[in-house]
């Protein structure tokens, strides 16, 4: 990264509100996170922790405040786009592509790269072929990093739920992005895997050189990670700062121990 | 230039001692099969509905016919066209329509192929209405119609194994997943769409061709039926599986013919009970295999000729 | 003239709203258009023939047994077919196609058992007109609204006022905290089938004490289809707008603009509707939670 886009943040939320009938799913949320940060946002069930990956994602568009993603307006874009300038997210509930290889799901996440075109794939010209090599490689060599290589033929939705969700990450890790939004990545995890999945994540931002924001519900996994957290109480932002400040906020405390959790 | 391809046509069928009925009977399965494969990119691959793919071969039959009847259009170039045609309808109506939720989409389409039959109908100055457009250069033999759902079935395959195909299936496996990693749902829904219709057109040119003569009748919501039917017989989600329905749904009534009156309870029977019991159809999510084929049957005979499945491949 | 062609098109609006209503409750309750639909209301009507023209029983009895068959058909469906579709967990597009499937094997039937003869009922119908206001109104038009707007606000009672209603209206809302609440989701569904199927074997025999019995005549189906997404697909009060709407504007475009142009219209009407208002009139747009 040059000194430039250093100096701009990944990706900066400005007074984003967020109403569904008179329930005020994020209400005035404002972040700004720095290159290679790994961001956590933490909080009770119905927090609005998703609607804020939605708002980003662009699945919904705030009612009110702006997005931005290097500098670059993207608010209200469609998710398509926003995934093509390079944020890529996994879901609470794993969203795979159940019944396609865990090859394909990987290949198909990296269709930007397929810059053939039609005649080119129905006549198998040497372009075609060059970029589905490519594809292929590029896969495989994902597939290698969260240790699936060995599963590339089987179906996405046969493999257990700990490696559906770093399929999912591997997935979107293929469309290259600068930003990458987790959502509850350790998730019925125990309190082993939660470890590795700690420093899986953390190996994959120093070599990837990527900027992490992610929803997580596990307070050791976000203490071991997380350089920053934001934590959100029924849409609004209660605490802002390193874990440890986090941790010992009243506000929080009062929050968890009198919320779901 | 027809004649001189009926020539060649008839030469090819005496030399093989292929009568006149098998060269119908082929004909017809040449038709649903392009018919079908479009049905199957746009049912099986990405999970769209269509009850309007018989207007889009009303469309094709349509135009061909009146592009070589009132103004001696070269019927290749015909067929090209009036595909291309029924392809571009289909896009227009896509752009708007594609963007409402499941069954809202479907109506629109269901709609949208009535209304096309209900036009050819009533302009009868143009299309002889209800009576039909009698005519049409007789350009459907069984050599063309051959060629034509062979290059089918080439196109949609290698369409289907690209970036294109994957695209569409993410789209039916999980839309929202799909627009996460970049994949405009919209887009592609309208491609398969334009797809499928430019082939629905296609077959429907080649109908025209066989029939010499087409009503809007034949292309009404009993046909959209029936090639939703036979792509599910065949399997969602497989063009072998589809090729391979399109020839049992066309050659079993030909084949039992005490059964013809019994065809469509039978189809009928045959959907309800894949759908309950085995959804994917024949060869549903999979290919048919040479190699696996060949490895199947080497198990059956116990594994005793090692050398023949190598040479297969 | 026009009043005589909107009550005229009210009374096919009536037949269609008995159709659509039923259609909508299963829809609100599956997210599922019931394709075959409009094959219930063709049992109910042929029901209704065996036990008028060939029992020759009175018109009463026909008709219950009509209404009874409609609601066993549909109920049939559900328990053997439907309920298996749902539990293999795969899209609702497989309900869909199971459900074309039905509605082929039901017509086809009806064609071997029946052929294809146009039959009417043996009683007398009343075909007279009384005149009001200068205006030719059909007394089996009349009767026909008549028992077709008892019924709706008998079924509107249902919805809105009784346990069950409000069982089926939860189980709309959200269908496993409903089944956590201890609803029993299965057996109410079973019971909207049994009800909408009854109603659709009414709106068989009405259908045909108008326009004759035959095979195909569930084709009428489609007009349901039409009505309730016009309404807003899961609608019941949607559904009844919609269906006529509907009735009235294909009553009115076959006397002042063409028959043959009748389904055009309706259609052009539905597809610009649609996109002014993507959910319909009463539709509510659900978005897809990530």
């Amino acid at each position: 990264m040059n000194k430039e886009t250093a100096s701009v943040p990944v990706l900066e939320m400005q007074n984003v509100e967020k109403h569904f009938g008179g329930v005020h799913a994020i209400d005035n949320f404002s972040v700004k996170i720095e290159h290679g940060r790994i961001h956590g946002l933490i909080g009770p069930n119905g927090a609005g922790k998703t609607t804020i990956f939605n708002n980003i994602t662009g699945i919904y568009a705030p009612d009110s405040g702006k997005i931005f993603f290097l500098g670059k307006d993207i608010t209200g874009s469609s998710p398509h786009k926003v995934a093509q300038l390079g944020i890529g997210r996994t879901f609470q509930n794993i969203r795979l592509f159940s019944n396609l290889s865990v090859m394909d799901n990987v290949i198909i996440a990296s269709n930007m790269d397929a810059t053939y075109n039609m005649p080119q794939a129905i006549f198998h010209t040497a372009k075609y072929k060059e970029r589905e090599k490519h594809l292929n490689d590029k896969a495989m060599n994902l597939l290698e990093i969260v240790g699936l290589q060995d599963k590339a033929a089987e179906r996405a939705n046969s493999l257990p739920y700990g490696h559906q969700r770093k399929l999912e990450i591997a997935r979107a890790m293929a469309l290259e992005p600068k930003l990458l939004l987790l959502d509850e990545p350790a998730a019925g995890m125990n309190a082993d895997e939660s470890l590795e999945l700690v420093d899986f994540v953390r190996q994959i931002r120093d070599r990837f050189d990527i900027t992490i924001l992610m929803i997580e519900h596990h307070m050791d996994v976000v203490t071991n990670l997380c350089d920053y957290c934001t934590v959100l109480n029924f849409g609004k932002t209660i605490a802002v700062g390193t874990p440890a400040e986090v941790k010992s906020d009243p506000e929080v405390i009062r929050a968890y121990l009198g919320g779901n959790e | 230039m027809i004649q001189v391809f009926n020539a060649i046509n008839n030469a090819f069928c005496n030399f093989f001692g292929i009568n006149s009925y098998i060269q119908g009977v082929v004909v017809l399965m040449c038709v649903n099969i392009i018919a079908v494969l479009g049905m199957s990119v746009l049912t099986g691959f990405t999970r769209l509905f269509s009850f309007g793919n018989a207007g889009f071969m009303s469309i094709g039959a349509y135009a061909v016919a009146i592009l070589t009847v009132r103004y001696h259009v070269n019927f290749l170039l015909a067929i090209v066209l009036g595909s291309a045609f029924a392809g571009l309808v289909a896009y227009l109506l896509g752009s708007i329509t594609l963007k409402l939720h499941g069954d809202y989409f479907l109506i629109t389409c269901l709609g949208f192929g009535e209304c096309v039959r209900v036009l050819f109908n009533y302009t009868k100055k143009l299309t002889g209405g209800s009576a039909g457009f009698p005519g049409i250069p007789n350009y459907s033999n069984m050599l063309f119609a051959v060629i034509c759902a062979v290059l089918a079935f080439f196109i949609a395959w290698r369409f289907i194994h690209s970036k294109y195909g994957r695209n569409l299936t993410s789209v039916r496996e999980n839309e929202l997943a799909a627009e996460a990693v970049g994949i405009d749902a919209f887009r592609f829904k309208r491609m398969s769409f334009t797809f499928s219709a430019i082939y629905a057109g296609w077959a429907g040119a080649l109908y025209g061709g066989y029939l010499m003569y087409i009503v809007p009748s034949s292309f009404n919501l009993a046909k959209s039926c029936e090639l939703i039917t036979t792509t599910v017989i065949g399997g969602l989600g497989s063009l072998t599986g589809s090729l391979l329905g399109a020839i049992i749904v066309t050659l079993l009534p030909e084949i039992f013919r005490g059964l013809a009156n019994y065809r469509m309870l039978l189809y009928g029977i045959a959907v309800v009970l894949i759908i309950m019991f085995k959804p994917s159809g024949l060869y549903g999510y999979k290919e048919f295999s040479l190699k696996r084929f060949i490895a199947n049957i080497k198990k059956l005979f116990g594994g005793k000729k090692p050398a023949a499945g190598k040479e297969a491949e | 003239m026009l009043l005589q062609q909107i009550i005229t098109g009210i009374s096919i609006g009536g037949i269609y709203a008995l159709l659509a209503t039923g259609y909508s409750l299963i829809y609100s309750l599956l997210d599922f258009s019931n394709w075959s639909h409009g094959e219930f209301a063709m049992v109910g009507a042929y029901v209704a023939i065996v036990f008028s023209n060939i029992l020759g029983t009175p018109f009463v009895i026909a008709a219950v047994m009509g209404v009874l068959g409609g609601a066993c058909i549909s109920f049939l469906s559900e328990r053997v077919v439907y309920r298996r579709i749902r539990s293999t967990g795969g899209p609702n597009m497989f309900l869909m196609i199971g459900a074309m499937g039905m509605s082929n094997v039901f017509q086809q039937a009806a064609n071997l058992i029946f052929t294809g003869q146009y039959r009417s009922y043996s009683f007398k119908l009343p075909v007279s007109t009384i005149e009001v206001g200068g205006a030719y109104i059909g007394v089996l038009d009349l009767i026909s609204l008549g028992i077709t707007a008892v019924i709706l606000v008998v079924l509107i009672y249902l919805i809105n006022k009784t346990k069950f209603g409000l069982n089926v209206r939860a189980i709309a809302c959200n269908q496993k905290a409903a089944r956590v609440l201890g609803i029993r989701v299965d057996q109410s569904i079973a019971t909207v089938f049994l009800l909408a199927g009854s109603l659709a074997g009414a709106a068989g025999i009405l259908y045909g004490m108008k326009y004759n019995v035959f095979p195909t005549m569930g084709n009428v189906g489609l007009k349901a289809f039409i009505a309730s997404v016009i309404g807003g697909l899961g609608s019941v009060p949607g559904a009844i707008v919609g269906a006529v709407l509907l009735g009235v504007l294909e009553t009115l475009v076959s006397a002042y603009i063409s028959s043959s142009l009748r389904d055009f219209f309706s259609f052009a009407l539905l597809i610009v509707l649609l996109l002014v208002k993507p959910s319909g009139l009463f539709g509510v747009d659900v978005q897809e939670k990530a």
